[in-house]
């Protein structure tokens, strides 16, 4: 069960990666760099898992899994969302301002 | 595809996979010995004393490492900042007029029933899995969801960005504030039982100190700000397709 949530993070982060390497539009960029944060997340979620274990809400029945990685992960999940959302306002203008998202196509310092 | 894009393509999934070899040999090194150990044993078993609040990541997140929490809100401030920056902020005069009729009766129908699952997940955020981060995305939500069915010229006149900003400023202060009357009264900044906040009862609704009220700055926090950050794509949106 961990190996199996340790597994479809490398193969997550791994999509990731080829997607910001292969990919040139940069809104794919985007997309890869969110999934590569899912991947990593999903990581540290599946490290304070113990098989058989219950919620970290008192009073356990049972042996309580570790509460430090889901309150590292829920600030992780904030900060994340907020990055990608500034990042995908950089492109809109970026855009904007160049008529593409391409990142073969942006060069240059243009007023 | 030209054979050099193709190539390039397969140069970087092989990287990828062997990367990805690397990654599973360091993880399969880990050692999984299945017990909760340092500072985590310590919460797990002394969090409900000392906090008050049931909900152990709570605990953690809104007692132990309050202080983190703060600099976190701040980092959504800031994004905010830069995302409004970025956008001219006008208001929309003339935009997308929302969808039918029935879809307007059916939300208006639906819309408390939102508003109180957000409540409920705030303000129990102690006792119960949830808290301010959740329940404040469960408020941006609604005013996505309010932008979407009503129109964006809805959401400009009913929550126009100043209401927003000054939703998002009241829980940056309350934040401060709730931390500040901890210095004041001498036991450290965001120090919660320890500075006189009442306890209660475990497990009910007022209980674990300041806990309730570091839930409702966040959440005020996090649904203005997630909501400010809509509205200002919407308004490019909408810019572009008029022009």
């Amino acid at each position: 069960m961990l190996m199996l949530g340790y597994s479809s993070a490398v193969v997550i982060f791994c999509t990731g990666l080829y997607t910001i390497m292969a990919r040139r539009n940069l809104f794919k960029t985007v997309i890869g760099l969110s999934l590569m944060e899912a991947s990593v997340l999903l990581v540290i979620v599946t490290s304070g898992f113990i098989p058989g274990g219950v919620p970290p809400i008192a009073p356990f029945r049972g042996v309580a899994v570790n509460p430090l990685p889901h309150a590292f992960t829920l600030t992780a999940i904030v900060i994340g969302a907020s990055d990608i959302a500034l990042a995908l306002a950089f492109i809109v203008k970026l855009n904007k301002h160049y008529g593409t998202a391409d990142i073969d196509k942006i060069r240059g310092l243009r007023g | 595809m030209n054979i050099r894009l193709a190539l390039s393509r397969l140069a970087s999934m092989i990287l990828c996979l062997s990367f990805g070899m690397l990654l599973f040999q360091g993880i399969a090194a880990l050692d999984m010995d299945n017990r909760v150990t340092g500072a985590a044993a310590h919460y797990l078993s002394n969090a409900p004393a000392e906090t008050g609040a049931n909900n152990i990541v709570s605990a953690i997140l809104f007692d132990y490492r309050a202080f983190d929490t703060l600099g976190e809100s701040t980092v959504i401030f800031t994004a905010v900042c830069g995302i409004a920056m970025l956008f001219p902020r006008k208001q929309i005069l003339h935009s997308a007029r929302g969808l039918s009729f029935i879809t307007r009766r059916g939300i208006g129908f639906v819309a408390p029933f939102i508003l109180m699952y957000a409540a409920a997940i705030i303000l129990t955020g102690h006792l119960s899995p949830g808290g301010g981060f959740q329940g404040g995305t469960v408020l941006a939500t609604f005013t996505v969801l309010m932008c979407v069915v009503y129109g964006s010229g809805f959401e400009s006149t009913h929550l126009p960005p100043w209401k927003k900003d000054l939703l998002e400023s009241a829980g940056a202060l309350l934040f401060a504030g709730v931390g500040l009357f901890g210095l004041i009264v001498g036991t450290g900044f965001l120090s919660n039982l320890s500075a006189g906040f009442p306890s209660g009862a475990p497990g009910t609704l007022f209980s674990a100190g300041s806990i309730p009220f570091l839930n409702i700055a966040v959440a005020l926090k996090v649904g203005a700000g997630l909501s400010t950050i809509f509205y200002c794509m919407i308004n490019i949106v909408e810019d572009r397709r008029g022009s």
